[in-house]
């Protein structure tokens, strides 16, 4: 029985579980728009899907191909930002970040907007003293707990901690 | 956001927060958050901050001001 929605609008069907334990097709028109499950069991997987479209799973984790030449699930950048940490301490940039605590010359502690499930997640990043100069600053990151990581900027030819105006660091899982 | 938190470090230096800007916190939320629990602390404006870092491990926290 064909649904034919609204053409100047939006619009919803409801397909009800049938009886029968079998695969049904909805077939969508070729018109641009998104298809949107509703319900704490809608999942959509990549048998649903065109060969190498991105999926949900139950448990929400989101896969992908993408040209990696297969499809596997994607772990996205959790966190970010881009500080200058000395003069005038200031994020330029971020998300997920709530704020950014000076703790002296060189040590900084990113405060995160969100609670990290564990404290096992990796922090990744760079600084340097100006905007082009290479190699003059190193930076270890590690995490503290589940809301906040700590990085440290110092000089690549000595132990000494130093601020860096260039700061870059991002935080996965 | 114009408005540090500062609050006295364990080494009796001070920290000084800085608010991610958009990240949907207020100032007073940030401090409720991220000042370590039962440590005292300040709102300031970002003018009482010095900006010369060159003594920074000698800034210290005044409870008074």
């Amino acid at each position: 029985m064909p649904v034919k929605l609204n053409s100047t609008g939006g619009g919803s069907v409801t397909l009800t579980t049938p009886s029968t334990a079998t695969d049904y097709t909805a077939t969508f028109p070729a018109n641009t728009g998104n298809v949107v499950t509703t319900g704490s069991s809608a999942v959509v997987t990549p048998a649903m899907l065109s060969t190498g479209a991105p999926s949900w799973d139950g448990s929400s984790n989101l896969s992908f191909n993408s040209g990696y030449g297969s499809v596997a699930n994607a772990y996205g950048c959790r966190a970010w930002v881009n500080f200058n940490g000395d003069g005038t301490i200031a994020i330029r940039g971020s998300a997920g970040v709530a704020s950014l605590t000076d703790n002296g010359t060189g040590q900084y502690t990113i405060n995160l907007s969100f609670t990290m499930p564990d404290s096992n997640y990796a922090v990744v990043g760079s600084a340097g003293s100006t905007n082009n100069a290479i190699g003059d600053r190193q930076l270890s990151t590690y995490p503290v707990n589940t809301t906040s990581c700590k990085v440290v900027s110092g000089q690549t030819a000595s132990t000494n901690v130093y601020d860096a105006t260039q700061v870059h660091v991002a935080i996965f899982r | 956001m114009n408005q540090r938190i500062i609050y006295p470090t364990d080494e009796g230096g001070v920290a000084v927060i800085v608010p991610a800007p958009e990240c949907g916190l207020t100032i007073e939320e940030i401090a409720a958050k991220d000042v370590p629990q039962g440590k005292p602390y300040k709102i300031v404006d970002v003018a009482a901050i010095p900006t010369d870092r060159l003594f920074r491990g000698a800034w210290t926290y005044v409870e008074d001001e």
